[in-house]
């Protein structure tokens, strides 16, 4: 087996680093919210996590239709492992958002249309997820892992425009939003420190995760071989 | 619950998963590639 590369330990040692300085930044350097508090400090994590978790399935979606095109099972290793690290994100923006509006609103959950289409979201990666853990055939599970991805991955923009379109409880966007970013430069500066960290991470996660499937590929077609030979 | 209280709870949980994550995922690499190292090992038989 490879060892893990130079390129992919630096990943992740990189997102150790700019990890430690964004939670020490967003916890103790920059100012509470007027309105909020300190409590909305779990923005420094929940907003990178969303962000990092849409990245995740922007690759997935990428290498979904590539593998659809070029019937090359590496793009296919590529989808996979970055759909079960979209997931891992998704998960704690679902659980660090429902912990924020518990503090904010008295709520841990409440069916608005920004929380109702990221639980969707969730529940979509989890079952390509199942999909593929389930399917017999690879090539079979690896088609139709690509076209659930494809058409995944359009709940997106409708969950990031939901704030905009329908009257939420959510509050709208503060980074991606027409107009630049509406908070404080030393808040921004906060938010884009741990997104580049959590980028980072995610990186180290892929290359790891990628790693894997490739492994068990081989393992598969050994196993194939030998049975067939058996 | 105070609000650093929140605060904690949300990084705590987030830090559980995610060294959760790597951890799992450290795990899965080993044994998979020891299973990798087997079927090498012995060509022309089943692992299994």
């Amino acid at each position: 087996m490879q060892p893990t590369s130079v390129a992919t330990k630096l990943l992740g040692g990189g997102a150790l680093l700019v990890l430690g300085v964004g939670l020490y930044v967003g916890l103790s350097v920059v100012p509470p919210d007027a309105v909020q508090g300190e409590v909305q400090r779990i923005m420094y994590l929940h907003v990178p996590a969303i962000l990092t978790a849409y990245l995740a399935y922007f690759v997935v979606f990428c290498a979904s239709i590539l593998y659809l095109w070029k019937r090359n099972l590496a793009y296919d290793a590529v989808a996979v492992a970055s759909a079960e690290i979209g997931v891992l994100f998704t998960g704690i923006t679902l659980a660090t958002g429902s912990i924020w509006g518990k503090s904010t609103w008295g709520v841990w959950w409440t069916w608005d249309a920004r929380l109702t289409l990221t639980a969707i979201l969730f529940t979509i990666y989890m079952g390509y997820l199942m999909l593929r853990a389930f399917a017999e055939d690879p090539q079979a599970a690896a088609r139709y892992g690509a076209v659930l991805a494809i058409l995944g991955f359009l709940d997106i923009p409708l969950n990031h425009f939901a704030v905009q379109w329908w009257r939420t409880l959510h509050q709208p966007s503060t980074l991606l939003r027409a107009g630049g970013p509406s908070i404080d430069s030393r808040m921004l500066t906060a938010l884009l420190v741990n997104l580049a960290g959590l980028v980072l991470l995610y990186g180290y996660f892929l290359a790891e995760r990628f790693r894997l499937e490739r492994i068990r590929h081989r393992v598969l077609a050994l196993r194939l071989q030998r049975g067939r030979r058996g | 619950m105070g609000k650093w209280g929140f605060i904690w709870l949300a990084y705590g949980v987030a830090g559980v998963v995610l060294v959760g994550y790597l951890v799992a995922l450290w795990r899965r690499l080993g044994e998979i590639s020891e299973e990798l190292t087997a079927l090498e090992r012995k060509p022309g038989r089943s692992a299994s």
